[in-house]
């Protein structure tokens, strides 16, 4: 029998006024005026609660750039969903927070682009960070929880342990060290984001000692990014099977990235009611279960918890989305993963030569600039 | 690692709160995830509003399991408040 999704993660919104270059976001993005009416959301998220949802993720581009947010988290609120928000915080001024809180939010996640305010704002492409500071000063006044998150990669991984004391005396609840994954632009970027091993074994160590020290503190959530993993990440948590996405304008997705698959054909909140959506959608029924698996998945044991890893970076990976996701290290393309890791790992041992000093990771803003101007790109807005 | 003190008054964290369907299937749901709780953890929990004492919840427990050793339900009391904490799912 076919379970009910667990969480609902609704965009809301594309419009940001982050830039920032590893952004999830797809490269084609819902404008303005596609977004979804209030009361639309209104009724998906009655649906969400009638069919058994426990959790929604308000999420964008920045929700907060949509004027009726209080109203959508009342209405959450009254479908019996636990509500969080994923937010830059820009647009929160300390009264708009309360009502917020007033309105129902349960949990609000904040993210830092670093510790260093220079370098924050330069990854996000705005002056961001000094607010957002302000605002976590704010938020941990309030009766609500607190999530700090970060998103790590080789510019800021060599300072992990001074982004762990800076997210600590902004007293959250709970940290997430969320390495970049490359979809939309951060897959652009790619080749300025991805961690070197060495890095990567000193951040094991680093997060396993301060989730000893603040264990009742603060609770620290952090993966193995999966480009290094031996096995795939349950995407997720298989197709179909937990979660389902609404994007701005309506279509109903079975994860983040799913647009970019050719061929696959998505219904629309406008017209379908949303548990019609999960249970006959041909996009969530597409991947969804074991049929749809090549070998090796298919008769490996682990298909029933990794459920043959991400179809949309097997696809953005090989052009084929029902291939074994390349991040597995028994898929028959692994070495296109193997191939981007060996490439900034043999990056590192070359900048080690004195006559190529050249540094994989910067140490201060001006070599961050120097390395990335001109070669990564900023997330833009929709039009 | 804090151990709940007689005077200790338990409640949900911020954030934690009782969710879910039903009388059979209400959960406590929190940042990422829920659980399920059912029998005598969900006795506790449901006298954890942050008024109640330690010791009143304890005392009750122990009213109601006479079968069991007293202080091995005070153990037991304990060992599970501090691991819903540990969890930041409860806070004293």
């Amino acid at each position: 029998m076919l379970p009910n999704p667990l969480a609902l993660i609704a965009e809301i919104t594309h419009r940001c006024p982050l830039h920032c270059v590893y952004c999830s976001n797809p490269l084609q993005m819902a404008g303005a005026n596609s977004e979804l009416s209030t009361e639309i959301w209104l009724r998906v998220f009655r649906e969400a609660g009638e069919l058994g949802v426990l959790h929604l993720h308000l999420t964008g581009g920045e929700p907060l750039a949509r004027a009726d947010l209080c109203e959508l988290i009342a209405g959450a609120h009254s479908a019996n969903l636990y509500t969080n928000l994923i937010t830059s915080g820009i647009g929160l001024s300390e009264s708009r927070l309360g009502a917020l809180v007033d309105a129902g939010l349960d949990h609000i996640q904040l993210s830092f682009q670093d510790s260093r305010e220079d370098a924050a704002n330069w990854i996000a492409g705005a002056q961001a960070h000094a607010h957002k500071v302000e605002l976590a000063r704010a938020i941990s006044k309030h009766r609500v929880a607190f999530t700090v998150n970060v998103v790590v990669h080789r510019q800021n991984l060599d300072h992990l342990e001074e982004m762990i004391s800076f997210i600590e005396q902004l007293q959250p609840d709970r940290m997430e060290i969320a390495h970049a994954q490359y979809y939309g632009w951060a897959l652009q970027n790619r080749a300025a984001l991805i961690p070197t091993r060495e890095q990567l074994d000193k951040t094991l160590t680093i997060v396993a000692a301060a989730e000893t020290r603040l264990a009742g503190t603060i609770r620290i959530d952090s993966v193995v990014p999966d480009y290094y993993a031996r096995y795939p990440k349950a995407c997720m948590g298989g197709w179909g099977r937990r979660l389902m996405l609404i994007d701005p304008a309506g279509d109903a997705l079975p994860c983040h990235a799913a647009g970019v698959i050719a061929g696959l054909e998505f219904d629309n909140v406008r017209d379908q009611s949303l548990g019609w959506i999960w249970r006959e959608s041909s996009a969530f029924r597409r991947f969804r279960g074991e049929e749809w698996m090549p070998e090796p998945c298919r008769s490996c044991e682990r298909r029933t918890e990794d459920f043959g890893g991400c179809r949309c970076q097997a696809f953005l990976l090989t052009g084929d989305a029902t291939a074994t996701d390349p991040a597995c290290s028994l898929a028959p393309a692994h070495r296109i993963v193997e191939a981007a890791v060996l490439e900034v790992n043999l990056g590192e041992i070359t900048s080690r030569e004195p006559e190529n000093p050249q540094p994989v990771s910067a140490s201060s803003l001006r070599q961050l600039q120097q390395q990335t101007a001109g070669f990564w790109s900023y997330r833009m807005n929709p039009e | 690692m804090p151990r709940p003190v007689d005077d200790s008054q338990p409640r949900l964290a911020a954030g934690c709160r009782w969710g879910g369907g039903g009388d059979e299937g209400k959960m406590i749901l929190f940042p990422e995830g829920a659980i399920r709780v059912q029998g005598t953890g969900r006795k506790i929990l449901d006298r954890c509003d942050g008024q109640n004492t330690f010791r009143e919840i304890v005392q009750e427990l122990q009213a109601h399991y006479t079968a069991s050793e007293p202080a091995q339900i005070r153990d037991e009391v304990a060992t599970f408040l501090e691991q819903l904490q540990q969890k930041r799912i409860v806070d004293f």
